[in-house]
């Protein structure tokens, strides 16, 4: 009877290891967004337990090597922080998470693109004015002329 | 005698050439209207890859490209490197050189693993039609032939195309930092605003890497 016992709490054991150990091996890092415009925030998350105290995240990037320290209890577990990109040189950063009992917790990485949409073009009907404008030019240049014309031609008559 | 008539009748002849050439272009400038670009139909939050079940070829090096060719709405255009202005935004080719086409250097090269950026005029207020005015003609299948300077072409077929406005822009799917080798391709588009002088819309193409 007592090896029974033994033996169904050693199953036991390793059922619930076996449970278990996969929901350790997730522990893992992520960012959300994944992309994010310029000065908006993400969200760094951590699978480590809060228990161990606070986890860290190592923010790399083209311009940036700085810590963050996690600042709140993540809603599905684990450990997160905010992160505010104002001032990020646009590009591609990776954060890595260490645990506050010193275990890494993996990485990820986010995108700081630029804002909104592409300013790629301007209309066409500015290209009329300068045909307008050109038109109108000749039609005064003529005008004037013809009226200096005229008046040549007059002035000539009464002196002849 | 005969001085004084030539010169009157070689004015008259300057003054009316002038007069013709004068009328000639204001009834060009006035009656002249490029036609407005083509619309692309309003796009969706999701990436037209995921449906195509297209298997993308595998990722290229790093290196910077040098001209798109777009055969189906004979684009053969340079490529210049862009980044973003001081506020943040998406910076376009200079608007003298609207032939041209810009790529986003702060992103990853067409063929690396990850999504390129293009980005042309539609249009020019100097010149008219621009290096991406008919994109919203693009149908899925057709081929961009993006050339780098490792001298490999790198040839993407159209997965979708679609309209965004600009307040709604997608950013996750235009710079979204997938595995898979992707080209975005942006121009602008949808209705003018003649107070801005700028479009409402932006029309993004969405392109893998083909095998």
């Amino acid at each position: 009877m007592k090896t029974q016992s033994i033996l169904g709490s050693a199953a036991l054991g390793v059922g619930l290891g076996t449970l278990l150990l996969p929901a350790a091996a997730l522990a893992d890092t992520t960012v959300s967004p994944a992309t994010t415009p310029v000065g908006g925030t993400v969200v760094l998350t951590s699978t480590c337990n809060p228990k161990s105290g606070d986890a860290l995240f190592h923010v790399t990037g083209p311009d940036r090597d700085q810590n963050v320290r996690s600042t709140t209890a993540a809603a599905g577990g684990g450990l997160s922080a905010e992160l505010f990109t104002a001032g990020f040189t646009l590009g591609t950063y990776t954060v890595t998470a260490t645990c506050g009992d010193g275990t890494s917790s993996g990485s990820a990485t986010f995108t700081v693109t630029p804002i909104g949409g592409a300013p790629a073009g301007t209309g066409t009907d500015a290209d009329n004015h300068g045909l307008l404008a050109a038109g109108g030019t000749l039609i005064g240049a003529a005008t004037t002329g013809a009226l200096l014309l005229v008046r040549r031609r007059r002035h000539a008559a009464t002196h002849a | 005698m005969p001085t004084g008539d030539r010169v009157p009748r070689t004015a008259v002849a300057l003054i009316a050439l002038a007069g013709v050439a004068g009328g000639g272009l204001l009834t060009l400038g006035a009656t002249r209207t490029h036609p407005p670009p083509p619309r692309a139909a309003p796009g969706t939050n999701t990436d037209p890859a995921e449906g195509s079940g297209t298997a993308p070829g595998t990722p290229l090096p790093h290196a910077t490209p040098a001209q798109i060719t777009i055969p189906a709405i004979h684009v053969h255009a340079d490529l210049v490197p862009v980044g973003a202005s001081a506020t943040g935004e998406l910076e376009v080719p200079p608007p003298d050189r609207p032939t041209v086409a810009g790529w986003y250097r702060l992103g990853v090269s067409p063929g690396e693993a990850g999504n390129a950026v293009i980005v042309g005029h539609v249009d020019s207020r100097e010149t008219g039609p621009a290096v991406f005015y008919a994109l919203s003609r693009l149908q899925p299948g057709d081929r961009i032939h993006v050339t780098r300077s490792d001298a490999r072409t790198a040839t993407f077929t159209v997965d979708g195309i679609g309209s965004y406005p600009k307040t709604r822009f997608p950013t996750d799917l235009v710079y979204g930092a997938g595995t898979a080798p992707r080209l975005r391709l942006i121009t602008c588009g949808g209705r003018f605003d003649e107070h801005t002088r700028s479009y409402l819309d932006n029309v993004v193409v969405f392109a893998t890497l083909l095998p």
